[in-house]
């Protein structure tokens, strides 16, 4: 992890904000500027709350593992993946449910990232990033049935 | 119960002194994981990329919320990071075990190297948001960029203070990262930070910030290739990805009260050691 001297997920301190990010431009601001504080802005909220979110859905189902007597490293203790089974396994409470999801929240979260900025880009009619958005969505969607096509 | 809480104890060490030495967790876990858990390498390649994932996404976070990250290159960029990581996703399954292997020997003696090169002192890889050239106006960068708009696209990627210049260099170097990536489990900061800092005119912390963001859909675009393909172990990524997680906050509330240049020596002798068993495995021997 690179961020290095600053707790990752802890308010920066109110100087440093003012340095660059002084907040809303006072009376200063042309409607670009302000659409780009705004996108990065709510695409922060989204990662910070988004990576809590995952980390505690792995944590339960890391506590749920390790009371089960769960043993990673032993052959044939491993559930495959289905997307499908993963809210029956979490209405019965068994930990590698939990774990699917919040492994799968933690892949979600970047593309979650692009679709807001994508409409962010959109909505500030910048088309050329709001096109590269949906591009990087559609590469995911390639690996999603690329990977799919191996399967099969 | 013990397998599971030494998973837990190992990833946390990754985050801690990947997040004390600036790099990401990939360089450390895969050895970890196929070295000192005796795990398949693919299995360890698709690990590492979540909890690669899972600490870009945290420190994305941080650095959009302070400005730092250059949001539109970086989205530029990671489009191309994602097709290369597209293709090195498939491509890991079709390369034979021993040349994952030798490549990853490769790649811990360039890291390596390139620690020893590293003349900063500790901690210059911060990204110090009050040492940013900061607009007259007070402006966040982004504010900057979108303003440049009429002047050009490739204009409209600046930040104050730098142009971003060979944007096409930049994309091709963005497709070898997303290869390396989805090859190796690590996040390509080892390509994209040198590609944006020295061949395209972007400040190292900017660089640095931007490519930690990016690292989230260059990993995410080879990560769900494993996912889909059965690689990832739920109970052995768990408690990885958690440890590293909590690994690297410690580590990034106690770096600046620890002097890290005997932790970088130490590193890189570890580098070295786990670049040569890794070479060994490779061949066979």
């Amino acid at each position: 992890m690179t961020t290095q001297g600053r707790d990752p997920l802890e308010p920066a301190p109110a100087s440093e904000v003012r340095a660059t990010a002084p907040g809303r431009t006072e009376g200063g601001g042309t409607p670009a500027s302000d659409a780009a504080f705004a996108i990065e802005a709510t695409i922060s909220r989204l990662l910070v709350a988004g990576t809590y979110l995952a980390i505690a859905l792995v944590l339960v189902g890391v506590v749920g593992m390790l009371l089960g007597g769960v043993d990673p490293l032993a052959r044939g203790e491993r559930p495959a993946f289905d997307l499908g089974g993963i809210p029956a396994a979490i209405v019965a409470l068994r930990p590698e449910g939990f774990l699917w999801l919040g492994l799968v929240a933690v892949l979600a979260l970047p593309v979650g990232r692009v679709i807001v900025a994508g409409v962010g880009f959109l909505a500030a009619r910048d088309r050329r990033l709001a096109l590269v958005s949906l591009a990087v969505l559609l590469v995911i969607t390639a690996s999603v049935v690329a990977a799919l096509g191996l399967e099969g | 119960m013990i397998a599971g809480l030494v998973l837990l104890v190992g990833g946390a060490a990754v985050g801690l002194f990947g997040s004390l030495l600036g790099l990401g967790g990939g360089i450390l876990l895969v050895p970890l994981l196929t070295l000192g858990f005796g795990r398949p390498l693919r299995e360890a390649v698709a690990i590492s990329l979540v909890s690669v994932i899972v600490t870009s996404s945290a420190g994305a976070g941080i650095y959009l919320r302070r400005h730092v990250a250059n949001l539109r290159l970086g989205m530029v960029l990671e489009l191309f990071t994602a097709c290369g990581a597209l293709v090195g996703g498939l491509i890991a399954f079709a390369l034979p075990v021993p040349v994952l292997e030798g490549l990853f020997a490769l790649l811990l003696a360039w890291v390596a190297i390139s620690m020893l090169r590293r003349r900063e002192t500790p901690g210059a890889a911060t990204v110090a948001v009050d040492e940013l050239p900061v607009p007259a106006d007070g402006r966040p960068p982004a504010a900057h960029a979108l303003a440049l708009r009429p002047a050009g696209f490739v204009s409209s990627l600046s930040g104050p203070g730098y142009h971003v210049v060979r944007l096409r260099l930049g994309m091709a170097g963005a497709v070898f990262a997303g290869i390396v990536s989805a090859l190796l489990g690590v996040g390509g900061g080892i390509v994209k930070v040198p590609l944006m800092n020295l061949a395209m005119g972007v400040p190292l912390k900017v660089a640095t910030a931007t490519s930690n963001m990016m690292i989230g859909i260059t990993a995410t675009s080879s990560a769900v290739i494993y996912l889909l393909r059965d690689e990832i172990n739920p109970y052995i990524a768990g408690p990885v990805a958690l440890g590293v997680f909590v690994g690297a906050s410690l580590g990034a509330r106690v770096v600046n009260r620890i002097d890290t240049r005997l932790l970088r020596w130490l590193f890189v002798v570890v580098l070295l050691i786990t670049g040569a068993q890794m070479g060994m495995k490779a061949l066979g021997l």
